[in-house]
């Protein structure tokens, strides 16, 4: 069996003492599942896992960007320090807007979510820029 | 920097000790409440102690950096002498409390 | 919902780990070796003599060598030598060649101002360059450098979050217990060391943030960026030049002026712009070694034409002084001879702290297929990359070496080989991997890289110079060190050799069979012990 089906690089859930939890929080307890049944719920729920882990992953990678960026527009337009200051400021921080968002996208609950978490303060920060760009 | 770097390692040593499992690997006894928590307050206290005499120095920037470098080597020195040299861990912690009160007197008077 | 933030973490902690493993690696290492890249560049060239000459003398050298050499440069640099790079360096911008191409570098000798001939090689330069451009074409290494910044950084920040028992365990230290030794190895040598590794990772972003995180510069500077610059680079604006000709100051009364000026300081370089003109100006610019901030906008300027002192460097602000700090961490220069060492210490066991990672990760999965022998295409390929990531590199930093004291000085563009052993050297490691097994290849390529490192002492004894030999009496304690460094080195990684002494295989096949059932048994226990970290 152990030839017959490739272990898969990415595994299609995560071991867990007493069963396995998938990406979107489900619980499946491994001893229960009869071995054909798992063979064709294991393609199955492979396909999504793949998907939504994809989906997280773009999410983190150019959503994480954008908020950075985002992060690092907005700062530079609010803080009350001249604008060599305000710049270099933004950028310092704007990495752990970054890693905020990485993490944010992988530990939510579903894909949908993640991006939900990325867009929305995304659109914060745009309005909040605009706002401050307009007010001065 | 050295007698914070001795404090520093004094420091460790005692927060090691102040947990059981380690106190039980390196002094073969078992550790009573009270002692553990001596020695958890006396641990902080060597290890603020090491940080205030780092910064006396004028130079607080060079000061601070220095001493997080003498903070992790003392770390890294103890945690990889405990388990194959666990008297010398002790005896080194030992020697640098005692040589303190000279390592303190000697940047006195620089 | 805190077991699954945990067990998310892990996830991302593992995926980050794998892909960007070896790439940090080789990041991390060649990057530690740059902390000694001057000391690394005397062992390189080792034509260039060692003499202590006052800044003032080495300046008039450097004064007449570019007024006969570069008169009609937009720009000259001074780099005055100082304890740990003993050469005097002058560079010029050669006018009408613009960007990179367009700058000429020599080393000169501070005490007869002639050009040194030295050997052509990239030397210590080479690791430092690599760290962070990696051999790409400009600017796609350093994108990617910065990349692979940040996802350490957010290895990191996973590992601690992962990693439950960071209080609990933080002395805790098992070797001799297998897998649950290397466990504890990689979270020691990460939490332990935790500060280090946090300052360099943020601060390898902060050195180019202005090319990767632009958008606050263009949201605020529109098209004139260079504005952004001026405004944060004070020191290096130059005055056009006026078009009249008028002899340059000498520079050496500058040179005390700006002395007066830092009384307990050194003095780092100069930078004259337009020399030769009515325009000229004389920027001077502390050493590096002074202080933990590595700012390159601050200096004293002087006119260039009379000496006088013109401009007081401008006071920093908080975010300047910021990053400033934090460039100056990341690359030491302040560093004296013992921090320089901790700085190495704490640099290598970083790239330890990778190294046991990966090691780590295909170890459990090959626990799997210890029955059959035969490891799948995706952990065969995991292994490759372990060894040839690893080992191999080494073997190729050894290799680069051996070619500076092999390679026939004359050679033409002998830099340029040089480097290209390293890459081949390193391209041969990954085909030995791709035909031996696990431990042969593991044990082979750490004995040649145990041979080739302890083999360059010897090899700077016979080879033409008798450089050992030379240093051992002359007390040059950079040389020395360099050939004791790679002496500790060779034996470690023979150490490391005899881990994967070969097993008769009878006995292999069954005490495998035997740790395979008992950890089937345990596997319950074992997986719940890794995993226990995000549970």
């Amino acid at each position: 069996m152990s030839h017959a089906d490739p272990t898969p690089l990415l595994p299609s859930v995560l071991p867990f003492p007493g069963g396995c939890v998938l990406m979107d929080g489900a619980m499946m307890d491994t001893s229960q599942i009869k071995k054909p049944a798992r063979k064709a719920k294991s393609a199955q729920v492979s396909l999504a896992y793949r998907l939504a882990v994809t989906s997280r992953t773009l999410a983190a990678l150019f959503g994480g960007y954008l908020l950075a960026a985002l992060t690092s527009v907005c700062l530079t337009q609010w803080l009350p320090m001249p604008r060599a200051d305000a710049v270099v400021t933004g950028m310092l921080l704007s990495f752990l807007a970054y890693l905020g968002a990485v993490i944010w996208c992988f530990a939510c609950r579903t894909a949908w979510r993640a991006w939900a978490g990325i867009l929305l303060p995304a659109g914060i920060l745009a309005a909040l820029f605009c706002i401050g760009r307009w007010l001065s | 920097m050295l007698l914070a770097t001795l404090l520093c390692y004094a420091g460790f040593t005692a927060l090691c000790l102040s947990m059981s499992r380690h106190y039980g690997e390196l002094l073969h006894s078992k550790l009573s409440v009270n002692r553990g928590r001596l020695l958890r307050v006396l641990g902080w206290a060597l290890l603020c102690l090491s940080l205030s005499s780092a910064l006396s120095a004028p130079a607080w920037g060079m000061a601070l950096v220095e001493w997080f470098a003498a903070l992790m080597a003392s770390a890294l020195l103890l945690v990889f002498l405990i388990p194959f040299r666990p008297r010398l861990a002790l005896i080194l912690a030992a020697a640098g409390l005692l040589l303190s009160p000279v390592a303190a007197f000697n940047q006195l008077l620089v | 919902m805190k077991e699954g933030f945990r067990q998310a973490m892990a996830w991302l902690h593992t995926w980050i780990g794998l892909i960007f493993g070896w790439l940090l690696f080789a990041i991390f290492l060649t990057g530690t070796m740059s902390y000694f890249k001057a000391e690394i560049n005397r062992w390189t060239h080792p034509e260039i003599p060692v003499r202590s000459v006052p800044a003032a003398a080495s300046i008039e050298r450097a004064q007449a060598y570019l007024q006969s050499n570069a008169a009609g440069a937009s720009r000259w640099f001074i780099r005055l030598p100082d304890d740990r790079e003993p050469a005097l360096g002058v560079m010029w911008q050669t006018p009408g060649q613009e960007g990179r191409r367009g700058f000429v570098r020599k080393s000169l000798d501070p005490q007869s101002g002639e050009e040194i001939q030295t050997r052509s090689s990239m030397g210590g330069e080479f690791f430092y360059r690599f760290h962070f451009q990696l051999q790409m074409p400009h600017p796609w290494g350093r994108w990617l450098a910065t990349a692979a910044a940040m996802l350490m950084f957010i290895a990191l920040i996973t590992g601690i979050i992962t990693h439950k028992k960071i209080f609990k365990e933080f002395f805790t230290f098992r070797p001799r217990k297998g897998q649950r030794s290397w466990l504890d190895g990689h979270n020691a040598i990460g939490v332990l060391a935790l500060p280090f590794h946090l300052m360099i990772t943020y601060s390898s972003l902060v050195i180019f943030m202005s090319m990767v995180m632009p958008a606050s510069i263009i949201a605020s500077y529109g098209d004139n960026v260079q504005a952004f610059y001026a405004d944060i680079f004070p020191s290096t604006n130059g005055a056009k030049a006026a078009g009249t000709a008028a002899p340059l100051t000498p520079l050496m009364p500058v040179l005390s002026a700006a002395q007066q000026q830092w009384p307990d300081g050194n003095i780092g370089r100069l930078v004259v712009n337009n020399p030769g003109d009515a325009n000229a100006t004389v920027a001077v610019f502390r050493s590096a070694a002074d202080s933990v901030i590595h700012d390159n906008g601050v200096a004293l300027i002087f006119d260039g034409v009379s000496g006088a002192l013109q401009t007081l460097p401008t006071p920093r602000s908080g975010p300047m002084l910021v990053s400033g700090a934090m460039y100056g961490l990341h690359i030491g220069e302040f560093a004296g001879p013992l921090l320089r060492w901790l700085y190495f210490v704490f640099g290598i066991a970083g790239t330890a702290m990778i190294g046991t990672g990966l090691v780590m990760w295909l170890a459990k999965r090959q626990l799997k297929h210890v029955k059959t022998g035969v490891l799948p295409l995706e952990l065969r390929l995991v292994h490759v990359l372990n060894v040839a990531g690893m080992a191999g590199l080494m073997i190729a930093v050894a290799a680069f070496f051996w070619a500076n004291r092999l390679l026939p000085v004359g050679l033409a563009a002998r830099g340029d080989w040089e480097i290209n052993l390293f890459f081949s050297a390193w391209g041969l490691t990954v085909l030995h991997a791709l035909v031996r097994n696990g431990r042969q290849g593991w044990r082979e390529q750490l004995a040649l890289g145990a041979l080739l490192f302890a083999g360059l002492p010897v090899l700077d004894i016979f080879s033409g110079g008798g450089y050992l030999l030379a240093s051992l009496q002359q007390q040059d304690w950079v040389l020395i060190g360099f050939d004791l460094t790679a002496l500790v080195t060779g034996l470690f990684m023979a150490w490391g050799a005899t881990k994967f002494r070969p097993v008769p295989p009878v006995i292999a096949a069954k005490s495998d069979e035997q740790t395979a059932t008992k950890k089937t048994r345990q596997t319950g226990i074992d997986t719940a012990q890794l995993e226990g970290e995000a549970n």
